[in-house]
């Protein structure tokens, strides 16, 4: 009863509080829809309106009488996303200089040109950097490729770093990241869809997919995924990757996000799908396992055996940055047998002047480490180099010196730090920094055994996820024998299969055969 | 909402684990004493005499250097060894911990008291004792041993007896037996079990011998600073500390017992040529020893069959061997081993009525039940029984020789 009415009072105030919301969009919405007229004054005066003019500046509209025919006409374009110079030469010039009474419009332009009659579309266009052509008389609008928007240039990749293989990375235009995956495959079979996934900002997302690898089933579960999406705006793929994923709150990551338009192609190819977007200098590859976040673009490129011995250093650098700090604290704590004399001695003498006890001692370290980390990713440039030495010498020389903290244990947090740049990905690598702390807890209070318990339970949640229908730890668990690249890569001429968990309509890999 | 009332039982399991079990025993690194030698000396009464040798962890620090000695003596008496532990914390201010132990030490006066094996078995009871470890025999009281014993190049105290053990075991001058194998052969009843022999008493002149090995701890006449000897074995039989195998018998018995294991053995034979002389070999065995029991006349019969490999290295006599003379080494050496082999089982018969050599456990094979084994009672029937050992050595290289030499022309 109680309950009931504290809920109630609550509803109440919120709704005082906050007075429904103006649909701003509604009255606009119903006039978007409808299709424009034939005059013209009549269709500027409604543009005019829609996009604030002469208020918002950087809308063009140029009014001129085409040559020949005599007729009135508007150019429409937004002068900051198009390119001025193809309006004035490519449509402005031929149209002023037309002198033949009977040319259609179609033919006098050298650009292709398509028609629209809806506001909405034109809208859509002109938002996209396309330019207008308003003809008097003439119930349609013609719309003009003219789109140019700013932005960088192809750069070499920062985060996903190769020293044998392909350099450039995504950048924040879409079609230039499409047309650096179609320049990795010349297929007519890679298709590039587009659906719009927000409804204010309209942002368009790229499907891409190989029509005759991709599993149906699988494209229309994301299809799905994607258009039931209610938005307002989704500005790029980072953030979309969370509206899509199965387990937001996972420590698990489910999606991948790379920046290299190489990875996304051998994706691709193996009956992956690929979202691309604009604003993203990436791609997202879904559905992922746990073994697409491990692996790395140069496991492949490398020869056979220095592509396992990357796989078995960034293994190593996976377990060291998980327990190394665990396994001290269980050790020092429950296991001390376990330690060669030697060890044990120094460990016991350089820790006897050490004010805390081991756990406090470690987390204060891996707690300052992260600091440091995350401080070292947010500082301007220039102030950069200064944040390394300061970080270094004042956490390991004078900690030590202080006291603090015990030699061992600095090299033990450092080691730990130092392993987690191995994991290239970036969400992997968060989770396993995030998860080292539960280790370090457990391994506090139980010893070995929480540590062993933890890793235990936390091996049955990995087994639990899924990606899309795919499961986590496939193809090891559940056991496929398609594609066995999971801790090793085989050799190339081995590598027969697509992997069998995604059932792409070709499994296998050569072609012809 | 199932999966909420799953989540809410699973986190109350979790919390029952957290009070159910957790962290009541443990302690940190730096807080606990670390004992590496326990000495145990017949004390008053009932009562024994317990030493501790902690380290000092102190020494392991960088900076700063420690005035502190490397390790603490303390003795006092107890009632056992767990007990000790806390009687021992009105002295040291660290919780006293076993997990460093390395040896215990005990003297031959308590060790050859029947009552010896009551105290030995709080080992058994300790968990901290690991049963890997070695026990050592003095021939003085362990305290006087201990504090005694001063090495001078190890100043960390715990490796000098790891080292010394290992050293002194692959030179086969102390058996390999552990704890373990105290517990095991006592418990079997059918053999005797041998411990290191180590003192700090010197013999006074030492002791003249021919070969390098026939001595004791303590016989050997060493001059310098360190006067610790490991050299030799006592015999237990039951439990109980009987008597004393010198280097040379602690090297044959390794020979004939297949569970220890033989390093390379260093050692000199008279030179059959040239008597006043003897020839350094490097002895070491590749194969198994055969052992064929014969059980069904009145006397049991044991044939054994030792291989053994051996290197001749130097040669004082200077002789220059050919065929003919290599076989006549050969049946010199066979001939000196199967000497001294029997004597030494005459020894273990007649001395001892036991033996040291593992072979109870070869002949269990031989009986189709335990009982029937039992029945044959193996001790009290090895003095009875005939041993024939036979030595087959294998000449193996002389090394890389450079030519000797000819004495009659540098003499000229």
């Amino acid at each position: 009863m109680e309950k009931m009415r504290v809920k109630q009072f609550f509803n109440k105030l919120i709704k005082e509080e906050h007075p429904p919301f103006e649909k701003a969009a509604k009255e606009d919405d119903l006039l978007k829809k409808k299709q424009i007229d034939s005059s013209l004054a009549k269709n500027m005066e409604i543009f005019k309106e829609i996009y604030y003019v002469p208020n918002n500046c950087d809308v063009n509209i140029r009014d001129i009488e085409i040559g020949g025919t005599k007729k009135m006409a508007a150019v429409l374009s937004i002068s900051s996303i198009s390119n001025i110079k193809i309006i004035e030469e490519l449509i402005i010039r031929p149209l002023l200089s037309n002198d033949n009474e009977s040319k259609v419009i179609e033919k006098l332009l050298s650009q292709q040109v398509r028609k629209a009659q809806v506001i909405e579309d034109i809208l859509k266009e002109i938002n996209n950097g396309n330019t207008a052509l308003f003809v008097d008389g003439e119930p349609n609008a013609y719309i003009i490729n003219t789109s140019n928007f700013q932005g960088r240039s192809v750069e070499k990749a920062e985060n996903e770093v190769v020293v044998k293989g392909p350099k450039e990375s995504f950048n924040e235009q879409a079609i230039t990241n499409i047309s650096l995956i179609r320049k990795k495959i010349r297929d007519e079979n890679l298709i590039v869809e587009s659906t719009t996934i927000s409804k204010r900002a309209k942002n368009e997302l790229y499907l891409l997919y190989i029509k005759d690898i991709a599993n149906e089933e699988l494209l229309t579960t994301i299809r799905n995924k994607i258009n039931s999406l209610d938005v307002d705006s989704i500005q790029n793929l980072s953030v979309l990757e969370q509206y899509i994923e199965d387990n937001i709150y996972s420590l698990f990551p489910t999606i991948l996000y790379t920046e290299r338009p190489d990875r996304a192609g051998e994706f691709l190819e193996d009956g992956f799908i690929v979202l691309i977007m604009d604003n993203s200098p990436d791609a997202l590859i879904l559905p992922a396992t746990f073994w697409s976040f491990f692996h790395n673009a140069e496991d492949h490129y490398l020869r056979f055996l220095f592509g396992n011995f990357i796989r078995i250093l960034r293994l190593l650098a996976l377990f060291i940055t998980l327990f190394i700090s665990a396994i001290y604290i269980a050790i020092t704590n429950y296991h001390v047998e376990m330690i060669p004399p030697d060890l044990l001695l120094a460990i016991s003498s350089t820790r006897e002047i050490v004010p805390f006890p081991p756990l406090v001692e470690i987390l204060m370290l891996e707690i300052a480490f992260e600091l440091i980390r995350e401080g070292g990713l947010r500082v301007p440039k220039p102030i950069g180099p200064t944040i390394g030495i300061v970080g270094a010498l004042i956490l390991g020389q004078a900690a030590v010196q202080a006291n603090l903290v015990s030699p061992l244990v600095v090299i033990i947090v450092a080691l730990g730090g130092l392993s987690s740049f191995a994991i290239g990905d970036t969400n992997l690598n968060y989770t396993i920094r995030l998860m080292r702390f539960p280790f370090l807890i457990s391994a506090g209070v139980f010893g070995l055994y929480g540590l062993t318990a933890l890793f235990t339970i936390g091996l049955f949640y990995m087994t639990s996820i899924k990606s899309f229908g795919v499961p986590y730890l496939a193809p090891m668990t559940p056991n496929d024998s398609t594609a066995k690249d999971t801790i090793f890569r085989r050799l190339l001429k081995n590598e027969l299969y697509r992997p069998g968990y995604l059932k792409p309509k070709d499994i296998e890999k050569k072609a012809g055969e | 909402m199932k999966n909420q009332l799953c989540l809410r039982q699973f986190l109350f399991l979790i919390s029952m684990l957290l009070m159910l079990s957790g962290c009541w025993d443990q302690t940190n690194i730096d807080k606990r004493a670390y004992v590496v030698a326990i000495g145990i000396d017949k004390g008053e009464d009932n009562k024994i005499n317990i030493s501790y040798l902690i380290t000092n962890p102190e020494l392991s620090k960088q900076e700063g250097a420690s005035s502190e000695p490397a390790y603490e003596i303390i003795t006092f008496p107890t009632n056992d060894l767990i007990s000790a532990k806390n009687t021992a914390n009105s002295v040291i201010a660290k919780e006293i911990t076993y997990n460093m132990l390395g040896v215990i030490i005990v003297s031959e006066e308590l060790a050859k008291e029947p009552e010896f094996i009551r105290y030995m078995y709080d080992v058994t009871k300790d968990r901290e004792i690991k049963r890997n470890k070695t026990m050592i025999i003095t021939k003085e009281d362990v305290k006087t041993f201990l504090t005694e014993n001063k090495p001078k190049l190890e100043t960390r105290v715990h490796k000098y007896f790891e080292f010394i053990i290992e050293n002194a075991k692959n030179a086969g001058l102390i058996p390999d037996f552990k704890l373990h194998s105290y517990f095991s052969i006592t418990e079997s009843d059918a053999g005797l079990f041998l411990s290191p022999y180590a003192t700090t008493e010197q013999v006074p002149g030492g002791k003249y011998t021919v070969g390098e090995d026939e001595l004791l701890a303590g016989e050997l006449n060493i001059e310098g600073d360190s006067n610790t000897q490991f050299l030799g074995s006592a015999v237990f039989k039951e439990g109980k500390m009987i008597g004393t195998l010198n280097g040379e018998e602690t090297r044959l018995t390794i020979l004939l017992n297949e569970t220890l294991e033989m390093g390379e053995i260093y050692t000199t034979y008279s030179d059959p040529f040239n008597q006043q002389y003897r020839i350094s070999t490097r002895m070491m065995k590749r194969d198994k020893n055969e052992v064929k029991m014969d059980f069904t006349g009145y006397i049991p019969v044991i044939d054994v069959t030792v291989p053994v490999y051996t290197d001749i290295l130097s040669t004082h006599s200077m002789e220059t061997f050919d065929n003919g003379k290599i076989e006549q080494l050969k049946l010199h050496i066979e001939d000196e081993i199967n000497k001294k082999l029997n004597n030494l089982i005459k020894r273990t018969q007649e001395e001892f009525k036991g033996e040291p050599f593992g072979w109870a456990l070869i002949a269990r094979k031989k009986f189709w039940t335990r009982h029937d084994f039992e029945k044959f009672d193996w001790m009290n029937t090895y003095p009875n029984m005939k041993v024939n050992v036979k030595v087959m050595v294998t000449i193996g290289t002389f090394g890389e020789q450079s030519k000797l030499p000819d004495l009659s022309e540098v003499r000229d």
